[in-house]
């Protein structure tokens, strides 16, 4: 099992460093300068002379290879270069970011779980009944409308009709909630289609007809199917993360939460290659991390399960 | 488990319910223009843009240091498209040589004197930190005395004092500032209370103002990038001002003119097209030119553009040009009599060629907007419409000249002179003179130009220049972008009359 683990580990490593290259030539091959884009944003007429220093200065006159190996041996020892934009270092811009975001896309997680969780199971169990129709008419919603719109009717709603929130947070915790709400909603209405299928996917399964013949009691067989479920579960929301940390980048802007969000953005917009291959590399990382250790922890829970 | 469910439901409502509770909305709104601590005059406004920095000289930090009412520059823009006075009391030109007067009672907020001496190192250190003004370090400056400072530009330089207009050109008291990054002592009428790096910054009043009285206690910058939750936070009076107002919510604030007062007048940012001369005979793009809208077009935009006849504001000295009027009568004979019949599908041909146009835009400032409504223009005179969308033009299409009709959007007038977009479009092998306008008494007059140090004469030529361009349809320009400002009534002062992005609170700015 342990041996299983490592081995699963060790292709973490593979995996990284073929996301690495890939994002990294995908980032050379994309269109535009940015040493074309950073003089025209400084205003600067751009010629050929002053593109080729400007190039040379942020060494984009050199090989991929090159620049690849440089950039890649940078982020095993921790330094994710510096901006194109502003000559800062990545990794403290990403890192004071990324705490945000993190806090974000947990705490939206953590919600929309606890919405979720018990109404896919009363849905299933309750099939075709009138709480399900409900949960099934509520979770449709939710997962229709995009999370910019929700926040905007939050907003209005909220903000403007019932004046409970300022527009305007001031503090973590009051600036947490609306963008917490704005993004669970919809991960909620997701959540619930995808358990609610899974436990009716059990409730078909042959041991539970067998413990319906027996007479078990329904609070038992809730548990058992509950049981048998919860390795799919995990991989639900797994697959959720990655998402959601990139998901969160709209939802950031709106209401003005310090995540990794505007940061991303802006960074898009000038061609900053150094802070969009970075946010990239660490969405990847937790992204594979999270997914594997999902893989893993299924097969703790269901050894019949490969690894 | 039923009970572990439940108790953690609990505990997570219960979080959620104490966070509302202990930031209760309708208690955070401050109300009016009052401030978190009564009885004082604190603006609040919503800011586009928020930078890492606060260093004046580097990159666009300037423009930001400048609207919070921190730094100041030698010289500054007003609302006519001219230069006053503002560190500096006058400048004269001897050839070469520029003779610099400072105003006597400039100081910082320190209380220390802005010096001739502390300019000179400013404009050196602007030049090592900030590539467009590199060339500062080409001049021979020198201080002669403690107010007056002289600049020897060694080639004759009529825009200088345009250029210290720049807010890059601000000036920090380099010897009292120990981190320039996050708090630069400046001269401004006010100073900084709290700064987050890319978050909303914190003024309040310079006690030790140089410039007089500051009626303002202080001002909040909420960094807001997105349209809505600004008008939101205006609706629900968490704010009181801001500029670069959406067309969706200029339509919000016109419904209510008791509640909002819009300040709109045309800026400086330009949305324009070159015409391929490679590609299109004279008479297609002069059809082209007697068919594009301009009115349509920005009746279309709601207001945020307002139609061009030149690239600058014609109100300027320099934008005094004309185009003339739409005429789809006289397009329709031009295309004929370049050979082209109406098809059976309503579209000029000629050789069984149908009339295309590929317009290359990009989808930024309405620019993508307008590529349509163009290809609509078009279609009603029998112009068909390609398009070649383009996610960075300076990459694509302006690199490789691969258009009919190419869309742009820039900032034509940078500091109340009509040289940097003519160099930039119109003198030959510029990086945007990429459609074939070529044009020898064109070149004479820009070189002329760079010369001349006359205003009024500067104008003139600009003019011709840019009539030059107009009249062989080298060009179309569609619209200047509008300065709008939304603010509620009473406030004033927020550099809503002047046509430049980077000005913002100065000391008369008022909250009523």
């Amino acid at each position: 099992m342990i041996v299983k683990i490592l081995k699963k580990l060790a292709s973490l490593i593979v995996i990284l460093l073929i996301l690495s290259f890939l994002v990294f030539g995908l980032m050379y091959l994309a269109p535009g300068d940015p040493a074309e884009r950073k003089l025209s944003e400084q205003g600067i007429a751009i010629n050929k002379e002053t593109l080729e220093a400007e190039r040379a200065k942020m060494g984009l006159d050199r090989p991929f290879l090159v620049r690849y190996g440089e950039w890649l041996s940078g982020i095993i020892r921790g330094d994710f270069g510096a901006s194109y934009k502003d000559d800062m270092p990545v990794g403290p811009k990403l890192a004071a970011g990324l705490k945000n975001t993190f806090i974000l896309a947990f705490s939206s997680l953590l919600l929309a779980l606890i919405v979720a969780f018990p109404l896919s199971v009363i849905s299933a169990f309750r099939k075709n009944g009138v709480i399900d129709y409900i949960v099934r008419l509520l979770s449709f919603i939710g997962n229709s409308l995009p999370n910019f719109l929700i926040s905007i009717l939050l907003m209005y709603f909220l903000c403007i009709k019932l004046n409970l929130f300022p527009v305007i947070a001031k503090g973590n915790v009051q600036g947490l909630l609306l963008p917490v709400f704005s993004l669970s909603i919809p991960m909620s209405g997701r959540f619930i289609r995808q358990m609610r299928a899974e436990i009716l996917d059990q409730l078909k399964e042959d041991y539970v007809t067998g413990m319906q013949g027996r007479g078990v009691k329904q609070r038992y067989i809730v548990m058992n199917v509950l049981r048998n479920s919860i390795g799919h579960i995990f991989t639900i929301i797994a697959l959720q993360i990655g998402g959601l940390m990139g998901g969160s980048v709209v939802i950031e802007t709106i209401f003005r939460w310090p995540g990794i969000g505007k940061l991303v953005m802006d960074s898009i917009t000038a061609r900053d290659y150094p802070v969009i291959l970075g946010f990239v590399i660490v969405i990847g990382v937790i992204y594979v991390v999270i997914n594997q250790l999902s893989d893993i922890l299924n097969h703790i829970l269901d050894p019949r399960t490969s690894l | 488990m039923k009970k572990k469910l439940i108790s953690l439901v609990l505990i997570a409502l219960l979080a959620l319910g104490l966070a509302a509770c202990g930031n209760s909305g309708s208690g955070d709104k401050e109300g009016g223009s009052s401030s978190a601590e009564p009885g004082k005059k604190i603006l609040r406004a919503a800011a586009s843009f928020a930078y890492p920095s606060l260093d004046v000289h580097k990159e666009s930090y300037g423009w930001y240091t400048q609207i919070y009412g921190m730094s100041e520059t030698l010289f500054k823009m007003n609302e006519n498209m001219g230069i006053d006075p503002w560190l500096a009391d006058s400048a004269e030109a001897d050839g070469t040589v520029w003779t610099i007067k400072l105003n006597d009672k400039a100081a910082f907020s320190n209380g220390n004197p802005v010096t001739a001496e502390m300019v000179i190192r400013n404009f050196q250190r602007v030049a090592e930190v900030n590539t467009s003004y590199a060339y500062f370090a080409d001049y021979d400056m020198k201080a002669d005395g403690d107010k007056t400072l002289i600049i020897d530009t060694k080639d004759v330089y009529p825009t200088l004092i345009n250029d210290l207009t720049a807010p890059a050109t601000g000036i920090v008291d380099l010897d009292a500032t120990t981190d320039i990054d996050n708090d630069p002592i400046c001269s401004g009428p006010f100073v900084l209370k709290n700064f987050q790096p890319e978050g909303d910054v914190e003024v309040v009043k310079n006690e030790n103002y140089w410039g007089g009285n500051v009626v303002l206690d202080g001002a909040i910058f909420y960094y807001m990038q997105k349209d809505d939750p600004k008008l939101l936070a205006m609706q629900g009076d968490e704010i009181d001002c801001y500029n670069s107002v959406s067309s969706a919510a200029l339509a919000v604030y016109q419904q209510e003119p008791d509640k909002y007062k819009v300040v709109s007048i045309p800026g400086a940012r330009l949305q324009f097209y070159i015409l391929n001369k490679n590609h299109l005979d004279d008479a297609i793009r002069e059809a082209i030119n007697l068919t594009v809208d301009k009115d349509a077009i920005a009746a279309y935009l709601e207001g945020t553009v307002s139609p061009a006849v030149g690239p600058f504001n014609p109100s300027a000295a320099y934008g005094k040009v004309t185009v003339p009027a739409v005429d789809t009568a006289k397009a329709k004979e031009l295309i004929e009599g370049d050979g082209y019949s109406m098809g059976a599908d309503g579209f000029y041909e000629k050789n069984g060629q149908r009339l295309t146009i590929n317009v290359a835009y990009y989808a930024a400032r309405s620019l993508d907007t307008i590529a349509i409504l163009i290809k609509d223009q078009f279609k009603e005179i029998g112009i068909d419409t390609t398009f070649r969308a383009e996610e960075d033009p300076d990459a694509t299409y302006i690199a490789d000249g691969n258009f009919d009709l190419a869309l742009y959007c820039m900032i034509a007038d940078k500091a109340g002179d009509p040289l940097y977009f003519i160099k930039s479009t119109l003198e030959d092998g510029a990086y945007y003179d990429v459609g074939g306008f070529d044009d020898a008494h064109v070149q004479e007059l820009i070189a002329q130009l760079k010369q001349e140090t006359d205003k009024a004469k500067r104008a003139e030529l600009a003019n011709e220049i840019i009539q030059a361009a107009i009249d062989d349809n080298a060009f179309g320009y569609v619209g200047l972008f509008n300065s709008t400002t939304v603010l509620r009534p009473g406030v004033s002062g927020f550099a809503e009359n002047i046509p430049f992005d980077f000005y913002g609170i100065d000391a008369s700015t008022t909250i009523g």
